[in-house]
């Protein structure tokens, strides 16, 4: 698979004409350079403009994020304190240490990680399976079935969280993982996401494989998903990141201590009458490192381009 | 390609590590109960921060080496909810440890709980500070093990400083006055004469059980000098305004633990905890026990408690068990217990008292021990089937007048108004 | 517009030559097209489905949990439509839903296109408008709320600056917590839509930008002819998902103002949570949850139709 980022990422909006191939005249590459160089220009300026602007959004998307990581380094009775105080008085390095004996950080983490990873994979699986269902083949009964699907998302969790829990203990799973993987990894989410982006694929591709003779499921492994990388990666993170950050489920369906995740093993700091916040941020800080990893690394997709080539044939 | 390799053996080791967690990594599994011993199961909150439940299980099974009691843990910021949700499930956990009186209240009338006269004789109906709470038309499904009730903790150091000795007979002028003359903003760190947390019950449980008002009746004139008394305060700049108490998440123990306030009316469970605060080095406050301001002062003290408690599941695997760990935990053995770890115990008497006093760091002097001893411990919010409804009205409003959107006499109207209409009907 | 006649605008699947008129071909798309549902779709029906199903079924009846359930008809609806504190919820959650959904949908589109593309160090800026979105509720709750202090605060100490000497209370006063907390989740969730919005760019092929070029279109001119139509899909996934993740807010309004001062911030989502599990009314619970449910369902509805009738 050849990387095709460089020809195919979306244009810079603010101008900057394509660069022509092909023999250049000695009087026009004069000609060039200057158009060349006046352009660079103006895009060096543009960039400044930009990389301004970002650094100043992300100073105030980052503020909360940290105080948190202060919050962290100090001790209990001075987080909460009246003004804020943005630095520590004394720093308490300890609280990163302390954590992992406090309470079991490392199980927990392992975990949630376990939760997080299968129904991620579930989920984009089963999801972008249904979702090419939904857009690309038709059947009687399709757009009322998606409706429906969508319709359960307009309900809140609060609503149903009883009957759920009901079935599941007369299935016999609560207090356990299963539990949730079977809650979570087949949410209407995933499909909806899927479909839309399956939406912006044009017919002819499938219509071009179909003529070549590949069957409904040869056109989505080799056609569709190659092709949607970018969805795909984006539902992985989301689902990621919605799992991991996850407290009600893990805290209905979970009840033994081995079984935890991070979530439920910060609030533990919680007591009846007060909260221990220097940890519980120590544990949140922990607990975010983790997904910014993913999400770096899965940023990428979000740029690779997809090859509509097939577009030429 | 290169990038593609690194990202597969990330996600491999990634995928590695966590499969590791399928079985629950933890912790160790449940040990099975073993042979011919009986396994009592227990919910509690937060099993690790709540050493009172360590201490009671400890002992019972001390005493009782044919039993092993398996706590049941859940976080403390929901636990009614969960319990709930358990509960709809067909839950067969044995013994159900009740938060507070309110939820009590909603799973007795469910028919949820199994009623236990007979614990409650054995132990005494008249040493059990807190069991009125528990009287549902005669019948009681539920035990306190522990009662805690409100007093006022004060800053010695501070006191002094500004020539007080003791904040003995405090009427609520007197306290008034004492916190603004104790406010100072010294070397550019402001102190409070006192801190009012965010809980209604600082305002309106003190102002029943001092008027002897009734906080379900739809009627709250009884509110009205309480109420005036903290808005003064927080107009006069004495206690930390409400607004950036409650959006803040004020924490009381920071207030008091840094000293930046010299007075605070609050339960007695922080007992526990601030003296594991000086222990830990966390804090050096030179602190003291008072009895609650009064209406006058004529000595008598009333002030208002929360009782904790053990109750039996109705679907409970062995409920014969429960009753007998419930009637240990609400007794002398189980007071004993807790007293040990600075947990006040409902069972009230003299041996009890005494048990609790020999704690390490606790102040002997004369007021701390007549803090201990009020004369009269209503319960913070009556026991009836529209508590739940009522409190959560009751608190909406405490938010309009404290942050003084509403007036006092106004927000007593609404209060009154919405009860009747809401909940009472 | 040039879009027409390069490409066709992105749609659902057209009748084929093979589909049309030919029932063998009908029955066999029936059955490819559930075999590829299946798998998510059994889940979806148990563990979903149902439950959704069985808590509406529950609206009509009264159950405290413990006994069995008791039929009262309409009985849960009538109280609900003469309770103060629905129609105060509803309000709010309707005027919550109006201020967020489409602040976040601009501010993630902006920033979508802001970030698409290749500078140096641009994924460490995609990384940190990301950051709101999961970082801890707890932290994003005091430190707003810090933010919004009505004496110390930043916010109301600039407005002081620029000459607004009335500056709101903010989460101290009913009229101006909402909007507090609407900032504050636009604030938070505007990273996660981008994400979505960063996928769909992603989609439109360089040739249409080209092909506008040649042309002599505009940067706003390609903006407006080129990107929002390819967007379409994406931009209608993230109106219907903000829609409905904005009825259903929960989280966010309970660590910030736990629905106060009063009721001003109290949403439909919490009262159901109240009713049902905080006071054990699940059947009035559901009823809310019901009410709920159609009204986002036919908000859905509506936006699903525009979006069918744009696509013909």
């Amino acid at each position: 698979m050849t990387n095709m980022a460089e020809d195919l990422k979306a244009p810079d909006l603010t101008g900057g004409a394509p660069l022509r191939g092909g023999a250049i005249s000695p009087e026009d590459r004069r000609h060039n350079t200057h158009r060349r160089s006046t352009r660079e220009r103006k895009k060096r300026t543009t960039n400044v403009i930009i990389y301004g602007a970002l650094v100043v959004l992300v100073v105030a998307l980052m503020m909360p994020f940290i105080w948190m990581v202060s919050s962290s380094l100090k001790e209990n009775n001075q987080v909460l304190t009246v003004p804020i105080q943005w630095i520590p008085s004394e720093f308490v390095w300890s609280n990163y240490t302390d954590i992992w004996t406090r309470i079991p950080m490392m199980g927990y983490l392992q975990n949630s990680l376990y939760l997080a990873v299968i129904i991620t994979c579930l989920q984009v699986l089963t999801g972008s399976l249904a979702a090419y269902g939904f857009s690309k083949v038709r059947f009687p009964g399709r757009d009322v079935l998606f409706l429906c699907y969508i319709g359960t998302i307009a309900v809140p969790w609060q609503a149903y969280m009883v009957p759920q829990y009901i079935m599941m203990q007369q299935l016999g799973l609560t207090n356990s993982f299963n539990a949730l993987i079977l809650l979570q990894a087949f949410g209407a989410f995933g499909v909806f996401l899927m479909r839309q982006y399956y939406m912006t694929i044009p017919d002819e591709l499938c219509e071009a494989a179909r003529i070549d003779g590949l069957s409904e499921y040869g056109i989505w492994a080799r056609v569709i998903l190659p092709l949607s990388k970018p969805a795909l990666a984006s539902l992985a993170l989301l689902t990621f990141v919605n799992t991991w950050n996850d407290y009600m489920g893990p805290f209905i369906y979970l009840t033994s201590n081995r079984l935890w995740t991070v979530q439920l093993g910060l609030r533990s700091f919680v007591g009846q009458f007060d909260a221990e916040y220097a940890m519980i941020m120590t544990g949140s800080v922990i607990s975010v490192i983790p997904i910014l990893f993913i999400f770096l690394l899965g940023q990428r997709y979000f740029i690779q381009g997809i090859a509509t080539s097939g577009m030429k044939g | 390609m290169k990038r593609t390799t690194l990202a597969g053996i990330a996600l491999a080791v990634t995928a590695g590590l966590g499969l590791t967690g399928c079985a629950g990594a933890a912790g160790p599994a449940e040990p099975q109960a073993a042979e011919g011993k009986t396994r009592l199961t227990v919910s509690v909150w937060n099993y690790e921060g709540t050493p009172e439940f360590k201490a009671l299980f400890d002992g019972y099974e001390a005493a009782h080496p044919d039993v092993d009691i398996e706590p049941v843990d859940i976080l403390a910021d929901d636990y009614p909810q969960k319990v709930t949700t358990m509960l709809a499930g067909g839950d067969t956990t044995d013994v159900l440890t009740m938060k507070n009186v309110i939820d009590y209240s909603r799973y007795a009338s469910n028919g949820q709980l199994q009623e236990i006269n007979s614990v409650v004789d054995t132990v005494g109906k008249d040493n059990l500070a807190g069991l009125d709470a528990f009287n549902l038309d005669g019948k009681y499904f539920a035990a306190p093990y522990r009662q805690d009730f409100w007093l006022l903790y004060y800053n010695k150091d501070l006191l002094k400083a500004a020539g007080v000795d003791e904040p003995k007979d405090l009427t609520w002028e007197k306290y008034s006055e004492l916190a603004k003359k104790l406010t100072s903003t010294a070397d550019g760190k402001k102190v409070y004469g006192t801190y009012h947390h965010i809980w209604r019950s600082v305002v309106q449980a003190i102002a029943a059980a001092q008027n002897d008002g009734d906080q379900v009746s739809g009627d709250y004139g009884f509110f009205q000098d309480q109420y005036t008394t903290a808005l003064d305060l927080q107009k006069a700049g004495a206690t930390l305004d409400f607004g950036t108490a409650k959006s803040q998440k004020t924490s009381y123990r920071t207030m008091f633990e840094s000293g930046q306030a010299a007075m605070m009316p609050m339960g007695t469970w922080y007992i526990a905890g601030i003296l594991q605060a000086k222990k830990d080095g966390k804090t050096n406050v030179n602190w003291g026990l008072a009895p609650l301001p009064q209406k006058d002062a004529n000595g008598k003290v009333t002030t208002f408690g929360s009782p904790t408690a053990f109750a039996v599941n109705k679907n409970a695997a062995h409920s014969d068990e429960a009753k007998k760990f419930i009637e240990w935990a609400a007794g002398e053995e189980g007071a004993k217990a807790i007293s040990k770890i600075g947990v006040v115990p409902a069972l009230k008497n003299d041996a009890v008292t005494a048990e609790y006093f020999k704690l390490d760091g606790l102040p002997t002097d004369e007021l701390s021990k007549k803090a201990f001893t009020p004369d009269e411990t209503a319960l913070e919010m009556p026991v009836s089937d529209k508590s739940a409804a009522t409190d959560k009205i009751l608190n909406q409003e405490h938010d309009l007048i404290m942050v003084g959107e509403r007036s006092v006499a106004d927000g007593i109207a609404e209060m009154g108004k919405r009860v009747k209409d809401e909940v009472l009907k | 517009m040039t879009t027409e006649t390069i490409t066709q605008a992105p749609g659902p699947a057209r009748t084929t030559p093979h589909s049309r008129g030919n029932r063998k071909q009908a029955r066999r798309n029936t059955l490819i097209g559930w075999t590829f549902i299946l798998p998510n779709f059994l889940g979806f029906l148990a563990f979903t489905l149902i439950p959704v199903l069985a808590a509406f079924a529950l609206s009509f009846m009264e159950w405290t949990s413990f006994t069995a359930p008791k039929w009262v008809g309409l009985a849960n609806f009538q109280r609900m439509f003469a309770s103060d504190s629905f129609w105060v919820a509803l309000r709010n959650t309707v005027v919550y839903a109006l201020g967020h959904v489409p602040l976040t949908m601009a501010l993630a589109l902006v920033l979508a296109m802001l970030l698409n593309r290749k500078l140096k160090g641009i994924g460490f800026f995609r990384v940190a408008i990301f950051f709101p979105y999961i970082t801890s509720l707890v932290a994003v709750a005091v430190v707003w709320n810090m933010l919004f202090s009505p004496d110390s605060g930043p916010i109301n100490q600039f407005l002081h600056a620029v000459g607004i000497a009335e500056a709101p209370g903010w989460t101290s006063s009913s009229d101006w917590a909402l909007p507090a907390v609407i900032i504050t989740s636009v604030w938070r969730d505007m990273g996660y839509y981008m994400v979505l919005y960063l996928a769909g760019l992603q989609a439109i092929p360089a040739e249409l930008y080209e092909a506008a070029e040649v042309d002599g279109a505009s940067a706003w001119q390609r903006f407006w002819n080129v990107t929002i139509p390819s967007l379409r899909p994406t931009t209608f996934f993230v109106v219907v998902m903000l829609t409905v993740s904005s009825f259903k807010v929960f989280d966010l309004i309970v660590v910030m103002t736990n629905g106060g001062p009063g009721r001003s911030t109290t949403v439909l989502s919490q009262l159901i949570y109240q009713e049902g599990i905080g006071e054990g009314k699940f059947g009035y619970s559901s009823a809310i949850s019901l009410v709920l449910f159609l009204i986002v369902l036919t908000v859905t509805v509506l936006q699903f139709k525009i979006q069918q009738r744009r696509e013909r």
